[in-house]
């Protein structure tokens, strides 16, 4: 027995246990991989203080072979670094701080290269470039599963350096090298040559299908959380698509800060303790943490029965176990919070805008606060109204849609691949189709296809339709564990129906609403390895419950005065009806101007029907000022949704954004 | 030519006014003033009318008549509930302008084609069918405090007349003693400029009910034997006939006699014939005759006159219902009489019409019934 036990390298865990790091399947690899690569990028590009510009590509190389390209505009890598980057596991810049930072576990990109290596032999290609005159460098990297170390394949074993400039331009073109050497050209300028950057290109085992937990769905919530990034993305029909930016600001840098000690595991506070290489227990907890002034660092002393002047070297285990219990029992003053850089409600209307159409949206971002000596912020955003998905899809996407699916029937299909539509709203649409609820999506023939694409245009679903949660931590959008995450459960918990929506007890409110819900902290307690749901501390689940309150009243503000508009107007269309025939006898009578009462009359209709409903609320009492919405409210005004819809066919573009 | 062509026709179109239709149109001018100025200054316009509910009516005791109260309706344009009446009014009101200018009258159901039609860009009409102008047309009158011929409108003809009277009907001389069996036709507008009475010999007017029992009178000449004016108005009689009714009993001092159906109906007939209608409330002074008489049938005729069970008719509950209502209209409730007689309806279960009186023999009713009454003076009053 004894002779078996030998140690694990963390690769070869991995390996056995992918799920861990979001690569379960084959469709999910593929949204991992992409996802590492974007995260990584942003970050990068906002820690340079560079307006992050960001190139997806993704090529089917064959039947469940997809070759994955990310390159951004960030500051580079340093040629020595590229390897240990890209081959071996647990190795970053961001695990051993306190940043707000996409990144901090210093596993994602790796692991994603890992698995590309795993499933097709292949090894990363790295393209960087930290600036415009120096050489590019060009990696192959593979990483070795039993001792977690870099292999680099080609340049024998150091890369290949790629001059700047045109000939380099060319000598990645004779290579097969792939690089974006400028941005897209604009209307009135040259394209511009893009200074610096990385481009990694992972090929993997994965699989395409658009829909709930995709890759473009992944974009697409990215844009909306980070509305200062330009996204391109080819996706693997040769599309070209771009998220453009909706501003030219960079979110304010986050600030480094030490650890709180309320925020430290036992395991950490010994691997500190190990760490620090001389000097006394006080020093070391004035020094390594946050708040600690050498009177508190007394006070956790006198707790743990150790003198102040005791030398870090002497603390043994038990001793900082002691010291560990004595943190918790110690008065210690909270962090400083203006660490986190929150999106801010501005910008989080302008991305919502820019990739929701809604009549209606609305945002708040809580004031800072602390779990566990953590600060963090929760900023919520909502849009209300306007078309859902299902309703915009065109009949040839729809094809593709179907073609794609491994759902066995229509109604899985739709509540896989279309967000906002649940079980009701599913079988509302397979009645309007007159389709048997077992019916496959894949085997329908083309006419019932087209029975499909009209039972969901047709479908009233606004009364059954769910909401769409965008969960986000740290900017990055959560896409799968929904219902473990604490984001989920807190707008489940939360009273929509005094807000004005249809709400079921404990169950996601219903409406054509799109709730985003960001949580942002210097770290950020997911509830595993894969980073896809949030833990539920009580601090964090009760500042997300504010944030919703929040827009939740201005949602409701919004509804009532809409219903109220909505009934002025009935009221208003009853008058108008009349006034012409009224003017029309008062002339004929006695010899007025028609038309001089007419509009006179109208001028009373519209003053009549504004006051009229402001007077008085449903039941009865005289309403006050009316209330404003205050800032952070943006109302789009809906034009016609059929000459929308008309305008787009005569466009001969129906198949704009859809997921 | 064509110059003078024009010229005729607007003579034709503006016809003399006489004073009365002068007061009539300076009113109708004036509410669409109103309007006028109330939109000019922003505000929202409305009519004031003047309610024609059972609330606002009141029973006169010493007039013996109904009199309409003084409250008023305001009916406002910019009102969901009102809207379309108020336009209504309004088109109401400029139609009888249009009569007035033009010198003709019409039928309110002319009135209503004139006015109908679809409102530009709705497929809404003005007025749906008759029943939706009519009461417009009363409101007119009341808001105006015109009378309906004032507005140059007149019911359809219902009634017809014949006895020893002789009338000018706008300048035709007709001697009711020599018309037939159809009589003659009581026009709607009956006032003095239109209708003048020549001579008179009878001594009473018979009303009844219905035409069917009229012509049983007409036919056994009755008015001849009894030296009597012989009316019926078809059911409730229309405001032609009342008002003749009352000319007759002022002017020449006939009393009136009803004959009528011996159910809630009949006595409905009868309260309207005598103290006015709550609808019409306004015109009482013109129309009521407080000395009107109730002839019967009465509901001990049953037994008094030895009828066959098989011609009565069961009482309905809303028959009941009505009955109950009647007794309780403040100018029958003082009456021993009325009460006992519907009590005795009530108490009968039954109803009888005037035609069961056939049973015994045809002309029974004419023959007997209607002398006895008139010999023993035995008349509800
Ligand atoms: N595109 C890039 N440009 C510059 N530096 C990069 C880029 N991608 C990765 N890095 C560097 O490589 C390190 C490792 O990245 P990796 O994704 O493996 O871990 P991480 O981002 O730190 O944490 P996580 O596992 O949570 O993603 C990062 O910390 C960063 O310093
Ligand atoms: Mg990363």
């Amino acid at each position: 027995m004894a002779a078996n036990q030998r140690s694990i390298s963390v690769s070869e865990f991995f390996a056995k246990n992918r799920h861990l790091l979001g690569f379960d399947n084959p469709r999910k690899a593929l949204l991992t991989t992409v996802k590492e690569a974007v995260d990584n990028s942003l970050d990068a590009c906002e820690e340079a203080g560079i307006i992050p510009e960001i190139w997806v590509e993704i090529i089917q190389v064959k039947e469940n072979r997809f070759e994955v390209s990310i390159q951004d505009n960030g500051p580079g890598i340093l040629k020595k670094q590229i390897p240990l980057i890209f081959g071996k596991l647990l190795y970053g810049s961001k695990f051993h701080r306190l940043r707000m930072s996409r990144g901090q576990q210093g596993i994602g990109i790796s692991a994603a290269g890992m698995y590309g290596m795993l499933t097709t032999g292949k090894p990363v290609k790295i393209v960087s470039k930290i600036s415009i005159r120096k050489p590019a460098h060009y990696y192959e990297v593979q990483i070795d599963t039993k001792t977690n170390n870099p292999e680099i394949l080609n340049g024998r074993g150091n890369g290949l350096d790629i001059p700047a400039g045109e000939k380099g331009r060319n000598i990645m073109e004779s290579k097969k090298i792939q690089w974006n050497s400028f941005y897209p050209a604009t209307e009135d300028e040259e394209p511009q040559e893009v200074r610096s950057g990385t481009r990694v290109t992972i090929e993997l085992e994965a699989k395409h299908q658009r829909g709930r937990g995709s890759v473009d769905e992944y974009l697409e919530q990215t844009a909306i959380a980070n509305p200062h990034v330009t996204l391109h993305y080819r996706d693997p029909d040769q599309e070209w698509r771009t998220y453009g930016r909706a501003t030219e600001e960079l979110p304010p840098e986050p600030k480094e800060i030490k650890p709180h000690p309320y925020g430290v595991e036992m395991g950490r506070l010994v691997t500190m303790l190990k760490e620090m290489k001389e000097g006394t227990i006080s020093q070391f907890l004035t020094q390594s943490f946050t708040r600690v002034s050498p009177a508190v660092a007394r006070r956790i002393c006198e707790g743990a029965g150790i003198s102040t002047r005791a030398g870090v070297k002497k603390i043994g285990r038990d001793e900082a176990d002691k010291i560990y219990h004595a943190i918790q029992e110690t008065k210690i003053k909270a962090p400083s919070t203006d660490c986190i850089s929150p999106i801010g409600e501005d910008l989080l209307i302008k991305g919502l805008h820019q990739v929701v159409p809604a009549e209606f949206y609305v945002a708040a971002t809580r004031p800072p606060s602390v779990y566990r000596g953590n600060p963090f912020q929760v900023e919520v955003a909502l849009a209300y109204g306007g078309q859902s998905v299902v309703q915009k899809v065109s009949a040839e996407v729809l094809d593709q849609l179907l073609d794609q699916t491994d759902s066995r029937t229509i109604r899985q299909f739709l509540v896989n691949t279309f967000d906002g539509i649940g079980n009701d709203a599913a079988d509302k649409i397979i009645k309007e189709a007159d389709f048997g609820s077992r019916q496959s999506p894949t085997k329908l023939n083309a006419e019932q296809r087209e029975t499909l694409h009209h039972a969901m245009r047709n479908v009233k679903l606004s009364d059954g339709q769910g909401i769409q949660v965008y969960r986000y931590a740290n900017r990055v959008p959560l896409q799968f564990k929904m219902r473990d995450c604490a984001i989920t459960q807190t707008v489940m918990g939360t009273n929509w129906r005094s807000y004005g929506l249809s709400q079921s007890r404990g169950n996601l409110p219903s409406g054509p609403v799109t709730l985003m819900v960001h949580l942002a902290s210097v770290w950020v307690p997911f509830t595993s390895e894969s980073k896809e749901a949030i833990a539920a501390y009580p601090e964090i689940e009760k500042e997300i419950r504010l944030a919703l309150q929040a827009v939740g009243r201005k949602l409701g503000l919004f509804l009532k005065r809409r219903q109220k508009v909505k009934q002025e107007g009935e009221r208003r269309s009853v008058f108008m009806r009349y006034l012409a025939e009224v003017a029309g006898a008062v002339s004929d009578l006695n010899g007025s101007d028609r038309e001089e009462i007419h509009s006179n009359l109208l001028r009373v209709a519209n003053r009549v029907t504004k006051v009229a409903d402001t007077k008085f609320d449903e039941s009865g009492n005289k309403i006050q000022e009316e209330e404003s919405f205050g800032d952070n409210v943006l109302i789009v005004e809906q034009g016609d949704p059929e000459e929308a819809l008309k305008q787009r066919l005569l466009e001969g573009n129906p198949q704009q954004k859809l997921f | 030519m064509a110059k003078k062509k024009t010229t005729t026709a607007k003579t034709a179109r503006m016809a003399k006014l006489n004073a009365r239709d002068k007061k009539t149109l300076n009113s109708l001018v004036g509410m669409a003033d109103d309007v006028e100025r109330f939109a000019s200054r922003g505000r929202a316009p409305h009519i004031e009318i003047p309610s024609r509910s059972l609330s606002n009516v009141k029973y006169n005791k010493s007039r013996k008549i109904i009199e309409m109260g003084s409250s008023k309706n305001k009916r406002e344009l910019f009102n969901l509930s009102q809207a379309r009446t108020y336009m209504q009014t309004l088109l109401v009101g400029s139609g009888c302008k249009q009569l007035i200018e033009q010198g003709k009258t019409t039928s309110i159901r002319g009135l209503y084609y004139l006015l109908k039609h679809t409102i530009e860009g709705t497929r809404e009409e003005t007025f749906v069918d008759q029943g939706d102008c009519d009461p417009v047309i009363e409101d007119v009158e009341v808001a105006l405090n015109a009378l309906r011929e004032e507005l140059h409108v007149y019911a359809s003809n219902r009634g017809a007349m014949v006895g020893n009277i002789v009338v000018n009907d706008n300048g035709d001389e007709i001697d009711c003693s020599r018309m037939g069996s159809g009589g003659y036709a009581i026009p709607s507008i009956v006032e003095e400029e239109v209708m003048q009475f020549v001579s008179c010999k009878a001594d009473f007017v018979l009303h009844v009910e219905k035409d069917t029992v009229w012509r049983r009178f007409n036919e056994d000449k009755f008015w001849q034997t009894h030296n009597c004016i012989l009316t019926h108005g078809n059911g409730q009689p229309p405001r032609g006939v009342r008002r003749l009714l009352n000319r007759l009993n002022n002017e020449l001092n006939l009393p009136v006699l009803c004959l009528l159906d011996n159910d809630p109906w009949g006595y409905y007939i009868y309260s309207v014939i005598k103290q006015g209608s709550i609808n019409l409330a306004y015109e009482s002074k013109r129309m009521a005759i407080p000395g009107a008489r109730f002839i019967g049938l009465r509901s001990i005729d049953y037994e008094r006159c030895d009828l066959n069970p098989s011609v009565t008719i069961k009482l309905t509950d809303n028959d009941i219902k009505r009955a109950n209502q009647i007794a309780n209209y403040p100018w029958f409730e003082p009456k021993k009489r009325w009460q006992k007689e519907i009590k005795k309806l009530l108490s009968n279960g039954f109803k009888l019409e005037v035609e069961a009186l056939i049973s015994k023999d045809i002309s029974y009713v004419t023959e007997e019934y209607v002398p006895a009454r008139l010999a023993d003076q035995d008349f509800l009053d």
